[in-house]
């Protein structure tokens, strides 16, 4: 009885204290990981919308709060501005779309006039070969100089409907978030 | 036993993965350029040493009958520490490394010296021992690393050191080339350690 009582109490403080240290490392990673993420994940997607900047887009991210989700919880967009001497000509921002196999993600950079600068996918699990390609420029170039306002029309990819409509309704999200919260982001 | 032979004995007697043959996983799957067998070693050296530690330290403490389960939260909340860690300031590399930094908790080596060693002996000892092996197993991690960048991608380190018309000899950095490469090295770790102990004898 005695054994079991100690096994019991020393397994349980071993996983307590390991809880604690491990609660303290998170909180105290979980700024630098967050950077991270963005700069590795959404960064290169950034810089491809964006072109003709003199700042650092992503370390003047700002956040927008954009209503609620389904279960109430307040939702948040990542808007990354893209400014020359000090005044926000255009912004990136991005998107998601239902593809044929779960949500695409798409950056999209637009100018202050309306206009589409770019388009970049920067997540995606379309099938491989078929709905990837609306990865490659020859579809995501059918964007720029678009008017950001929607519906935006492009020629879809043959084969691949779904991951083309996916790409196109990210976009639209993405504009529509610019055109609701022009005041906050320009 | 002193305390200089049970580090050394992890850099040469009982490197790993060469002499005990464990930890393959992480070994053949991460090992496609040196500095990925740097980053796994580096990472594998420091839980081993500090769940060497804390092993060793509770050893006392620990009934021996959940001493496994036990040890398992000890490596388990070092590897989560190191993976927070990367994730924050190495991210190039954890990407890298991806799904075995977190494979490190069922690292055969880890456990095997929190068991063999770790629990029979006192924390200063244990802290070299871990010290040892870890670093036997970075530089093993290291060279079969870099034999399979050298041959695979004409490169070492990331720098290229080839002839530019060098055509890679793509295979090595594939699952099979990291078999061939581990073999050929194991073939040449037991040569040399015959031919050290036949001048031993003669």
């Amino acid at each position: 009885m005695r054994d079991i009582i100690k096994m019991v109490v020393v397994l349980t403080l071993i996983g307590a204290v390991s809880g604690l240290i491990l609660s303290v490392v998170y909180n105290a990673t979980k700024e630098p990981i967050e950077y991270q993420t963005i700069k590795f994940v959404k960064e290169p997607a950034v810089k491809k919308v964006l072109t003709g900047y003199d700042n650092d887009p992503v370390a003047d991210r700002k956040t927008i709060a954009v209503g609620t989700d389904e279960k109430g919880n307040p939702r948040e967009i990542t808007v990354f501005p893209a400014k020359k001497a000090g005044d926000t000509f255009a912004v990136a921002v991005e998107g998601k779309g239902k593809g044929f196999h779960g949500l695409i993600g798409v950056m999209v950079g637009v100018r202050e006039d309306g206009t589409i600068l770019d388009v970049g996918i920067t997540s995606h699990s379309e099938t491989p070969g078929v709905g990837s390609k609306v990865e490659e420029s020859s579809f995501t170039d059918q964007f720029k100089s678009l008017k950001a306002k929607a519906p935006v029309k492009v020629d879809a990819i043959s084969g691949a409907t779904y991951s083309s409509k996916g790409v196109t309704a990210a976009v639209e999200q993405a504009i529509g978030y610019v055109n609701s919260f022009r005041k906050e982001i320009f | 036993m002193s305390l200089r032979s049970e580090f050394t004995k992890g850099l040469w007697e009982t490197i790993p993965p060469f002499r005990l043959v464990l930890g393959l996983c992480p070994t053949l799957a991460v090992t496609t350029s040196g500095i990925n067998g740097i980053g796994m070693g580096l990472a594998t050296t420091f839980v081993l040493v500090f769940s060497n530690i804390f092993v060793s330290l509770l050893r006392r403490y620990i009934p021996s009958q959940v001493r496994i389960a036990s040890f398992i939260v000890i490596i388990a909340s070092f590897v989560v520490i190191v993976e927070l860690v990367m994730q924050a300031y190495f991210f190039a590399l954890f990407k890298v490394l991806g799904i075995f930094i977190p494979l490190i908790v069922v690292n055969c080596i880890i456990l095997g010296r929190a068991e063999a060693f770790a629990s029979k002996n006192g924390p200063i000892l244990s802290t070299a021992d871990g010290l040892g092996i870890g670093i036997g197993f970075t530089m093993s991690l290291f060279v079969l690393g870099s034999i399979r960048e050298f041959l695979g991608s004409g490169t070492l380190l990331g720098l290229p050191v080839l002839w530019s018309s060098y055509e890679p000899f793509a295979f090595m950095l594939k699952p099979p080339g990291a078999f061939v490469a581990l073999g050929i090295l194991l073939a040449l770790i037991n040569l040399i350690s015959r031919l050290q102990s036949a001048r031993g004898g003669s």
